[in-house]
Protein backbone atom coordinates (compact mmCIF):
# COMPACT_ATOMS: atom_id res chain seq x y z
CA UNK A 1 0.00 0.00 0.00
CA UNK A 2 2.68 2.32 0.99
CA UNK A 3 4.82 1.85 -1.90
CA UNK A 4 1.99 1.54 -4.11
CA UNK A 5 0.97 4.70 -3.03
CA UNK A 6 4.44 6.54 -3.47
CA UNK A 7 4.93 5.04 -6.91
CA UNK A 8 1.11 6.32 -7.71
CA UNK A 9 2.08 9.70 -6.43
CA UNK A 10 5.48 10.18 -8.13
CA UNK A 11 3.80 9.00 -11.88
CA UNK A 12 1.34 11.67 -11.12
CA UNK A 13 3.68 13.75 -10.51
CA UNK A 14 5.58 13.12 -13.42
CA UNK A 15 2.05 12.99 -15.53
CA UNK A 16 2.20 16.51 -14.29
CA UNK A 17 5.30 17.40 -15.21
CA UNK A 18 5.38 16.36 -18.64
CA UNK A 19 1.74 18.00 -19.02
CA UNK A 20 2.71 21.30 -17.91
CA UNK A 21 6.34 21.31 -19.34
CA UNK A 22 6.22 19.44 -22.98
CA UNK A 23 2.57 20.07 -24.02
CA UNK A 24 2.92 23.97 -22.25
CA UNK A 25 -0.27 23.41 -20.91
CA UNK A 26 -1.46 26.48 -18.97
CA UNK A 27 -2.28 26.60 -14.97
CA UNK A 28 -6.29 26.43 -15.87
CA UNK A 29 -6.37 23.33 -18.12
CA UNK A 30 -3.89 21.90 -15.38
CA UNK A 31 -6.11 22.75 -12.58
CA UNK A 32 -9.18 21.08 -14.43
CA UNK A 33 -7.11 17.91 -15.17
CA UNK A 34 -6.30 17.74 -11.44
CA UNK A 35 -10.43 18.12 -10.62
CA UNK A 36 -10.62 16.07 -13.05
CA UNK A 37 -8.99 12.94 -11.66
CA UNK A 38 -10.55 13.73 -8.17
CA UNK A 39 -13.69 13.75 -9.65
CA UNK A 40 -13.06 10.42 -11.48
CA UNK A 41 -11.48 8.60 -8.41
CA UNK A 42 -14.46 9.66 -6.14
CA UNK A 43 -17.03 8.77 -8.87
CA UNK A 44 -15.42 5.18 -9.04
CA UNK A 45 -14.08 4.59 -6.09
CA UNK A 46 -16.63 1.20 -5.24
CA UNK A 47 -15.93 0.15 -8.90
CA UNK A 48 -12.50 0.60 -8.91
CA UNK A 49 -11.87 -1.11 -4.73
CA UNK A 50 -14.13 -3.91 -6.31
CA UNK A 51 -11.87 -4.88 -9.08
CA UNK A 52 -8.81 -4.02 -7.69
CA UNK A 53 -9.53 -6.83 -4.88
CA UNK A 54 -11.49 -9.40 -6.85
CA UNK A 55 -13.97 -9.03 -4.56
CA UNK A 56 -17.67 -10.32 -6.18
CA UNK A 57 -21.02 -8.61 -5.15
CA UNK A 58 -23.29 -11.62 -3.18
CA UNK A 59 -26.80 -11.54 -3.11
CA UNK A 60 -29.09 -12.60 -0.01
CA UNK A 61 -29.28 -16.23 -1.25
CA UNK A 62 -25.43 -16.47 -1.64
CA UNK A 63 -24.40 -15.42 2.13
CA UNK A 64 -27.11 -14.98 4.10
CA UNK A 65 -26.05 -14.68 7.76
CA UNK A 66 -23.64 -11.76 6.19
CA UNK A 67 -26.80 -10.07 4.60
CA UNK A 68 -28.42 -10.52 7.67
CA UNK A 69 -25.50 -8.74 9.66
CA UNK A 70 -24.86 -5.98 7.59
CA UNK A 71 -28.73 -5.27 7.46
CA UNK A 72 -29.11 -5.08 11.10
CA UNK A 73 -26.17 -2.72 11.58
CA UNK A 74 -26.96 -0.46 8.07
CA UNK A 75 -30.56 -0.05 10.61
CA UNK A 76 -28.91 0.78 13.56
CA UNK A 77 -25.75 3.55 12.08
CA UNK A 78 -28.84 5.09 10.58
CA UNK A 79 -27.73 4.25 6.73
CA UNK A 80 -29.41 2.43 3.59
CA UNK A 81 -28.13 -1.09 3.56
CA UNK A 82 -24.60 -1.12 1.47
CA UNK A 83 -23.91 -3.93 -1.35
CA UNK A 84 -22.48 -6.47 0.29
CA UNK A 85 -19.22 -8.68 -1.28
CA UNK A 86 -16.85 -11.23 -0.81
CA UNK A 87 -13.17 -11.57 -1.58
CA UNK A 88 -12.07 -15.05 -2.18
CA UNK A 89 -8.92 -14.62 -0.22
CA UNK A 90 -7.04 -16.83 2.52
CA UNK A 91 -5.79 -13.58 4.23
CA UNK A 92 -9.03 -11.99 6.60
CA UNK A 93 -9.60 -8.58 6.18
CA UNK A 94 -12.66 -6.44 5.07
CA UNK A 95 -13.04 -3.13 3.21
CA UNK A 96 -15.71 -0.37 2.41
CA UNK A 97 -15.99 2.18 0.09
CA UNK A 98 -18.18 4.01 -1.97
CA UNK A 99 -18.70 7.89 -2.41
CA UNK A 100 -21.40 8.12 -0.45
CA UNK A 101 -23.72 5.74 1.98
CA UNK A 102 -26.42 5.40 -0.86
CA UNK A 103 -23.35 4.01 -3.42
CA UNK A 104 -21.51 2.35 -0.10
CA UNK A 105 -20.28 -1.41 -0.65
CA UNK A 106 -18.58 -3.39 2.27
CA UNK A 107 -16.59 -6.21 1.43
CA UNK A 108 -15.07 -9.11 3.84
CA UNK A 109 -12.45 -11.92 2.65
CA UNK A 110 -13.30 -15.66 2.87
CA UNK A 111 -10.45 -15.74 5.36
CA UNK A 112 -12.32 -13.08 7.68
CA UNK A 113 -15.32 -15.13 7.70
CA UNK A 114 -13.99 -18.33 8.23
CA UNK A 115 -11.14 -17.57 11.31
CA UNK A 116 -13.25 -15.39 13.63
CA UNK A 117 -16.14 -15.59 15.03
CA UNK A 118 -19.63 -13.80 14.35
CA UNK A 119 -19.54 -11.53 16.61
CA UNK A 120 -15.98 -10.76 15.82
CA UNK A 121 -17.02 -10.74 12.40
CA UNK A 122 -20.11 -8.19 13.33
CA UNK A 123 -17.41 -5.43 14.98
CA UNK A 124 -15.54 -5.37 11.90
CA UNK A 125 -18.10 -5.06 9.85
CA UNK A 126 -19.48 -2.33 11.96
CA UNK A 127 -15.53 -0.32 11.88
CA UNK A 128 -16.43 -0.76 8.19
CA UNK A 129 -19.87 0.84 8.04
CA UNK A 130 -18.76 3.41 10.14
CA UNK A 131 -16.22 4.53 7.53
CA UNK A 132 -19.49 4.56 5.41
CA UNK A 133 -21.05 6.64 7.67
CA UNK A 134 -18.19 9.38 8.07
CA UNK A 135 -17.94 9.56 4.83
CA UNK A 136 -14.09 8.86 4.27
CA UNK A 137 -14.05 7.91 0.79
CA UNK A 138 -15.06 11.75 0.48
CA UNK A 139 -12.24 12.88 3.07
CA UNK A 140 -10.02 11.02 1.63
CA UNK A 141 -10.59 12.03 -1.65
CA UNK A 142 -10.55 15.50 -0.48
CA UNK A 143 -7.34 15.37 1.53
CA UNK A 144 -5.62 14.18 -1.29
CA UNK A 145 -6.96 16.20 -3.59
CA UNK A 146 -5.41 19.24 -1.55
CA UNK A 147 -2.39 17.74 -1.39
CA UNK A 148 -2.48 17.37 -4.93
CA UNK A 149 -3.57 20.80 -5.36
CA UNK A 150 -0.46 22.22 -2.89
CA UNK A 151 2.13 20.55 -5.07
CA UNK A 152 0.75 22.19 -8.04
CA UNK A 153 0.44 25.41 -6.98
CA UNK A 154 3.92 25.36 -5.31
CA UNK A 155 5.60 24.22 -8.64
CA UNK A 156 3.55 26.97 -10.27
CA UNK A 157 4.69 29.26 -7.57
CA UNK A 158 8.09 28.91 -7.57
CA UNK A 159 8.12 28.66 -11.61
CA UNK A 160 6.62 31.99 -11.83
CA UNK A 161 8.05 34.02 -8.91
CA UNK A 162 12.02 33.30 -8.94
CA UNK A 163 12.03 33.07 -13.02
CA UNK A 164 9.22 35.37 -13.85
CA UNK A 165 7.06 33.72 -15.90
CA UNK A 166 10.42 33.08 -18.39
CA UNK A 167 10.23 29.63 -20.21
CA UNK A 168 14.04 30.24 -20.96
CA UNK A 169 14.90 26.34 -19.92
CA UNK A 170 18.88 26.80 -20.88
CA UNK A 171 20.21 29.89 -18.67
CA UNK A 172 23.25 28.05 -17.22
CA UNK A 173 23.08 26.64 -13.29
CA UNK A 174 21.22 23.73 -12.22
CA UNK A 175 18.39 23.34 -15.22
CA UNK A 176 14.51 24.83 -13.79
CA UNK A 177 13.68 21.13 -14.66
CA UNK A 178 15.25 19.75 -11.80
CA UNK A 179 14.46 21.86 -9.82
CA UNK A 180 10.60 21.86 -10.61
CA UNK A 181 11.15 18.24 -9.94
CA UNK A 182 13.08 18.05 -6.51
CA UNK A 183 10.31 20.22 -4.95
CA UNK A 184 7.32 18.40 -6.49
CA UNK A 185 8.56 15.23 -4.68
CA UNK A 186 9.34 16.76 -1.89
CA UNK A 187 6.02 18.34 -1.33
CA UNK A 188 4.29 15.19 -2.36
CA UNK A 189 6.18 13.19 0.61
CA UNK A 190 5.38 15.61 2.77
CA UNK A 191 1.70 15.67 1.99
CA UNK A 192 1.65 11.73 1.46
CA UNK A 193 2.53 11.70 5.30
CA UNK A 194 -0.27 14.06 5.80
CA UNK A 195 -2.13 11.93 4.22
CA UNK A 196 -1.20 9.10 6.38
CA UNK A 197 -1.74 10.98 9.36
CA UNK A 198 -5.28 11.94 8.42
CA UNK A 199 -6.15 8.30 6.98
CA UNK A 200 -5.23 6.84 10.85
CA UNK A 201 -7.27 9.10 12.44
CA UNK A 202 -10.40 8.37 10.40
CA UNK A 203 -9.29 4.28 11.42
CA UNK A 204 -9.26 5.81 15.08
CA UNK A 205 -12.73 6.97 14.94
CA UNK A 206 -14.10 3.76 13.00
CA UNK A 207 -13.20 1.75 15.88
CA UNK A 208 -14.83 4.02 18.23
CA UNK A 209 -17.85 4.17 15.81
CA UNK A 210 -17.53 -0.21 15.82
CA UNK A 211 -17.45 0.19 19.68
CA UNK A 212 -20.86 2.28 19.84
CA UNK A 213 -22.75 0.32 16.87
CA UNK A 214 -22.57 -3.42 18.60
CA UNK A 215 -21.89 -2.08 22.29
CA UNK A 216 -18.75 -4.14 22.67
CA UNK A 217 -15.76 -2.93 22.32
CA UNK A 218 -14.66 -6.40 23.33
CA UNK A 219 -15.34 -8.01 20.21
CA UNK A 220 -13.22 -5.24 17.82
CA UNK A 221 -10.04 -6.01 20.42
CA UNK A 222 -10.36 -10.02 20.25
CA UNK A 223 -11.05 -9.51 16.36
CA UNK A 224 -8.07 -6.99 15.29
CA UNK A 225 -6.04 -9.36 17.23
CA UNK A 226 -6.85 -12.55 15.56
CA UNK A 227 -6.46 -10.47 12.00
CA UNK A 228 -3.16 -9.31 12.85
CA UNK A 229 -1.87 -12.51 14.55
CA UNK A 230 0.89 -15.00 13.33
CA UNK A 231 -2.01 -17.31 12.78
CA UNK A 232 -3.02 -15.49 9.56
CA UNK A 233 -0.13 -16.40 8.03
CA UNK A 234 -0.46 -20.08 8.36
CA UNK A 235 -1.93 -21.53 5.12
CA UNK A 236 -5.09 -23.74 4.69
CA UNK A 237 -3.44 -25.42 1.63
CA UNK A 238 -2.24 -28.55 1.23
CA UNK A 239 1.35 -29.05 0.59
CA UNK A 240 0.71 -31.92 -1.79
CA UNK A 241 -1.32 -29.73 -3.79
CA UNK A 242 1.22 -26.78 -3.44
CA UNK A 243 4.14 -29.31 -4.47
CA UNK A 244 2.27 -30.56 -7.48
CA UNK A 245 1.66 -27.35 -8.99
CA UNK A 246 5.15 -26.64 -9.16
CA UNK A 247 5.10 -23.24 -6.86
CA UNK A 248 6.02 -24.16 -3.55
CA UNK A 249 7.80 -20.78 -2.84
CA UNK A 250 5.20 -18.48 -4.81
CA UNK A 251 2.29 -18.77 -3.34
CA UNK A 252 3.83 -18.05 0.55
CA UNK A 253 5.84 -14.94 -0.75
CA UNK A 254 2.17 -13.62 -2.49
CA UNK A 255 0.53 -13.93 0.99
CA UNK A 256 3.40 -12.28 3.28
CA UNK A 257 3.08 -9.89 1.07
CA UNK A 258 -0.85 -9.20 0.72
CA UNK A 259 -0.93 -9.45 4.50
CA UNK A 260 1.47 -6.38 4.90
CA UNK A 261 -0.16 -4.26 2.51
CA UNK A 262 -3.10 -4.81 3.66
CA UNK A 263 -1.85 -3.68 7.28
CA UNK A 264 0.08 -0.42 6.28
CA UNK A 265 -2.29 2.40 6.64
CA UNK A 266 -3.51 1.61 9.73
CA UNK A 267 -2.46 2.73 13.41
CA UNK A 268 -0.26 -0.22 15.61
CA UNK A 269 -2.39 -2.35 16.74
CA UNK A 270 -1.34 -1.77 20.13
CA UNK A 271 -2.56 2.13 20.09
CA UNK A 272 -5.97 0.49 18.57
CA UNK A 273 -6.20 -1.75 21.30
CA UNK A 274 -5.76 0.61 24.20
CA UNK A 275 -7.67 3.21 22.82
CA UNK A 276 -10.89 0.36 22.50
CA UNK A 277 -9.76 -0.74 26.13
CA UNK A 278 -10.74 3.04 27.31
CA UNK A 279 -14.51 2.98 25.36
CA UNK A 280 -14.71 -0.14 27.10
CA UNK A 281 -14.33 1.29 30.31
CA UNK A 282 -16.33 4.23 29.36
CA UNK A 283 -18.97 2.10 28.30
CA UNK A 284 -18.77 0.19 32.17
CA UNK A 285 -17.31 -2.79 30.68
CA UNK A 286 -14.54 -3.91 32.23
CA UNK A 287 -11.67 -5.35 29.93
CA UNK A 288 -8.52 -6.83 30.74
CA UNK A 289 -5.73 -3.99 30.15
CA UNK B 1 31.25 -15.01 8.14
CA UNK B 2 31.79 -17.90 6.35
CA UNK B 3 28.20 -17.68 5.88
CA UNK B 4 28.46 -14.00 4.88
CA UNK B 5 30.91 -14.78 2.08
CA UNK B 6 29.31 -17.35 0.65
CA UNK B 7 26.33 -15.30 0.05
CA UNK B 8 28.80 -12.62 -1.28
CA UNK B 9 30.53 -14.70 -3.39
CA UNK B 10 27.59 -17.05 -4.59
CA UNK B 11 28.85 -19.85 -2.97
CA UNK B 12 25.84 -20.85 -1.05
CA UNK B 13 25.54 -24.12 -0.67
CA UNK B 14 22.64 -26.24 -0.89
CA UNK B 15 20.94 -28.01 2.54
CA UNK B 16 22.52 -31.18 0.88
CA UNK B 17 22.48 -32.55 4.76
CA UNK B 18 18.95 -31.30 5.85
CA UNK B 19 17.90 -34.91 6.17
CA UNK B 20 20.17 -35.18 9.42
CA UNK B 21 17.97 -32.70 11.28
CA UNK B 22 15.52 -35.67 11.38
CA UNK B 23 16.99 -36.43 14.14
CA UNK B 24 16.58 -33.49 16.13
CA UNK B 25 12.88 -34.62 16.65
CA UNK B 26 13.89 -37.38 18.64
CA UNK B 27 15.28 -35.23 21.32
CA UNK B 28 12.27 -33.13 21.44
CA UNK B 29 10.04 -35.85 21.98
CA UNK B 30 10.90 -35.31 25.49
CA UNK B 31 9.71 -31.93 25.83
CA UNK B 32 6.35 -33.05 23.96
CA UNK B 33 5.46 -35.63 26.44
CA UNK B 34 6.30 -33.53 29.48
CA UNK B 35 5.11 -30.19 28.48
CA UNK B 36 2.25 -30.94 26.16
CA UNK B 37 1.23 -34.33 27.24
CA UNK B 38 1.61 -35.52 23.43
CA UNK B 39 2.99 -39.28 23.00
CA UNK B 40 4.61 -41.04 19.86
CA UNK B 41 1.81 -42.74 18.37
CA UNK B 42 3.94 -45.03 16.74
CA UNK B 43 3.72 -44.47 13.43
CA UNK B 44 5.38 -42.06 10.51
CA UNK B 45 5.39 -41.72 7.49
CA UNK B 46 7.34 -40.65 4.24
CA UNK B 47 5.33 -38.99 1.73
CA UNK B 48 7.03 -39.05 -2.05
CA UNK B 49 5.57 -37.76 -5.63
CA UNK B 50 4.50 -40.54 -7.90
CA UNK B 51 7.57 -41.25 -10.30
CA UNK B 52 6.73 -40.62 -14.20
CA UNK B 53 5.90 -43.72 -16.07
CA UNK B 54 9.32 -44.22 -18.04
CA UNK B 55 11.16 -44.95 -14.73
CA UNK B 56 8.47 -46.74 -13.16
CA UNK B 57 9.91 -50.30 -13.50
CA UNK B 58 13.17 -49.25 -12.39
CA UNK B 59 11.60 -47.32 -9.47
CA UNK B 60 9.52 -50.14 -8.56
CA UNK B 61 12.13 -52.56 -8.35
CA UNK B 62 14.21 -50.10 -6.10
CA UNK B 63 11.18 -49.23 -3.90
CA UNK B 64 10.64 -52.84 -3.14
CA UNK B 65 14.73 -53.35 -2.45
CA UNK B 66 14.33 -50.70 -0.36
CA UNK B 67 11.51 -51.87 1.56
CA UNK B 68 13.32 -55.62 1.96
CA UNK B 69 16.32 -53.81 2.86
CA UNK B 70 14.27 -52.14 5.46
CA UNK B 71 13.18 -55.21 6.81
CA UNK B 72 16.18 -57.02 7.42
CA UNK B 73 18.02 -54.10 8.80
CA UNK B 74 15.25 -52.52 11.57
CA UNK B 75 12.40 -54.07 13.62
CA UNK B 76 9.81 -51.65 11.92
CA UNK B 77 7.06 -52.42 9.64
CA UNK B 78 6.90 -50.45 6.48
CA UNK B 79 3.89 -50.63 4.02
CA UNK B 80 3.45 -48.58 1.09
CA UNK B 81 0.29 -46.79 0.52
CA UNK B 82 -1.25 -44.31 -2.31
CA UNK B 83 -3.76 -41.42 -1.24
CA UNK B 84 -6.34 -39.14 -3.25
CA UNK B 85 -4.31 -36.48 -4.73
CA UNK B 86 -1.43 -39.38 -6.13
CA UNK B 87 1.31 -39.27 -3.75
CA UNK B 88 3.18 -42.08 -2.35
CA UNK B 89 3.41 -43.70 1.07
CA UNK B 90 5.93 -45.41 2.85
CA UNK B 91 4.02 -45.56 6.33
CA UNK B 92 6.38 -46.85 9.11
CA UNK B 93 5.39 -48.41 12.72
CA UNK B 94 7.17 -49.18 15.24
CA UNK B 95 6.69 -48.75 19.22
CA UNK B 96 10.05 -47.25 20.30
CA UNK B 97 10.39 -43.23 18.42
CA UNK B 98 14.33 -43.41 18.40
CA UNK B 99 14.02 -46.61 15.90
CA UNK B 100 11.10 -44.82 14.27
CA UNK B 101 12.78 -41.85 13.49
CA UNK B 102 15.89 -44.04 12.17
CA UNK B 103 13.94 -45.88 9.71
CA UNK B 104 12.18 -42.97 8.37
CA UNK B 105 15.49 -41.39 8.17
CA UNK B 106 16.77 -44.71 6.36
CA UNK B 107 13.88 -44.65 3.71
CA UNK B 108 15.24 -40.85 3.37
CA UNK B 109 18.76 -41.82 2.67
CA UNK B 110 18.41 -44.64 0.20
CA UNK B 111 15.93 -43.05 -1.64
CA UNK B 112 18.11 -40.21 -1.93
CA UNK B 113 20.95 -42.46 -2.76
CA UNK B 114 18.90 -44.30 -5.72
CA UNK B 115 18.09 -40.57 -6.79
CA UNK B 116 14.55 -40.06 -6.33
CA UNK B 117 16.07 -37.60 -3.59
CA UNK B 118 13.61 -34.47 -5.97
CA UNK B 119 10.42 -37.05 -5.26
CA UNK B 120 10.81 -36.87 -1.37
CA UNK B 121 8.43 -34.55 -0.12
CA UNK B 122 7.68 -35.02 3.36
CA UNK B 123 8.26 -36.49 6.41
CA UNK B 124 5.85 -36.98 9.39
CA UNK B 125 5.05 -38.26 12.76
CA UNK B 126 2.22 -38.73 14.65
CA UNK B 127 1.58 -38.01 18.36
CA UNK B 128 -1.85 -38.51 20.17
CA UNK B 129 -3.04 -37.02 23.87
CA UNK B 130 -4.30 -33.91 23.15
CA UNK B 131 -7.77 -33.14 21.71
CA UNK B 132 -6.51 -33.57 18.46
CA UNK B 133 -3.88 -35.63 16.92
CA UNK B 134 -0.92 -33.75 16.50
CA UNK B 135 1.42 -34.07 13.67
CA UNK B 136 5.29 -33.12 13.08
CA UNK B 137 5.92 -32.48 9.28
CA UNK B 138 9.42 -32.27 8.18
CA UNK B 139 9.60 -31.04 4.85
CA UNK B 140 13.33 -32.74 2.92
CA UNK B 141 13.02 -29.28 0.22
CA UNK B 142 13.61 -26.80 3.64
CA UNK B 143 14.91 -29.20 6.34
CA UNK B 144 13.04 -27.81 8.71
CA UNK B 145 9.75 -28.64 10.79
CA UNK B 146 6.49 -27.35 11.62
CA UNK B 147 3.30 -28.60 13.98
CA UNK B 148 0.32 -29.45 11.95
CA UNK B 149 -3.06 -29.95 13.99
CA UNK B 150 -5.76 -30.63 11.44
CA UNK B 151 -9.39 -30.15 13.41
CA UNK B 152 -12.00 -31.83 11.19
CA UNK B 153 -11.50 -32.41 7.86
CA UNK B 154 -9.97 -29.41 6.07
CA UNK B 155 -9.40 -27.05 9.27
CA UNK B 156 -6.59 -26.74 11.07
CA UNK B 157 -5.89 -25.71 14.92
CA UNK B 158 -3.82 -22.92 14.46
CA UNK B 159 -3.39 -21.85 18.22
CA UNK B 160 -1.84 -25.44 19.02
CA UNK B 161 0.52 -24.87 16.23
CA UNK B 162 1.70 -22.30 17.66
CA UNK B 163 2.03 -22.84 21.17
CA UNK B 164 4.00 -25.99 19.83
CA UNK B 165 6.34 -23.71 18.03
CA UNK B 166 6.94 -21.89 21.09
CA UNK B 167 7.87 -24.99 23.07
CA UNK B 168 10.03 -26.42 20.81
CA UNK B 169 11.62 -23.67 18.81
CA UNK B 170 14.63 -24.21 20.92
CA UNK B 171 15.49 -27.99 20.26
CA UNK B 172 13.52 -28.44 17.29
CA UNK B 173 14.59 -26.55 13.67
CA UNK B 174 11.22 -25.01 13.20
CA UNK B 175 10.01 -23.90 9.64
CA UNK B 176 10.58 -19.55 10.70
CA UNK B 177 8.20 -18.74 7.86
CA UNK B 178 4.72 -19.76 8.93
CA UNK B 179 3.32 -19.26 5.42
CA UNK B 180 5.25 -22.29 4.49
CA UNK B 181 3.60 -24.69 6.72
CA UNK B 182 1.57 -26.31 4.17
CA UNK B 183 -0.56 -28.65 5.68
CA UNK B 184 -1.11 -32.81 4.80
CA UNK B 185 -4.46 -33.51 5.30
CA UNK B 186 -5.94 -36.92 5.20
CA UNK B 187 -2.17 -38.49 5.88
CA UNK B 188 -2.67 -42.35 6.02
CA UNK B 189 -1.13 -42.81 8.76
Amino acid sequence: MLFTGVLLGLLYVVFALVLFQVLNVGLIPMLLIVVGLAVFQYFTSDKLALLASGAKVVDESQAPELHAMVERLAAMADIPKPRVAVVPTDVPNAFATGRNPKNAVVAVTDGLWRRLDKEEVEAVLGHELTHVVNRDVLVMTLASFFAMLAGLMMRFGFYGGIFGGGRRNDQGGIPIWLIIVAVSIVTYFISYLLIRAISRYREYAADRGSALLTGAPENLMSALQKISSQMTLIPQRDLREVAGMNAFFIVPARAKEVASELLADHPPLEKRLARLAEIAREMGKPVAP
Amino acid sequence: MGRVTDVLFGRKRLKGAARERLFALSTAQVTLDVEMGLKPAGVGAVCFKPLSAGEFVRAENDLQELLDATATQSHSKVERKSDDLGYEWLVVRDSSFEDLVATVHMIGSEMEDRGFGPQLLAAIFKFTGGKNPVYFIYGYKTGTFWPFVPEGEKERDNSEELELKAKLEKELPIEPDLTRWLALYGAPL
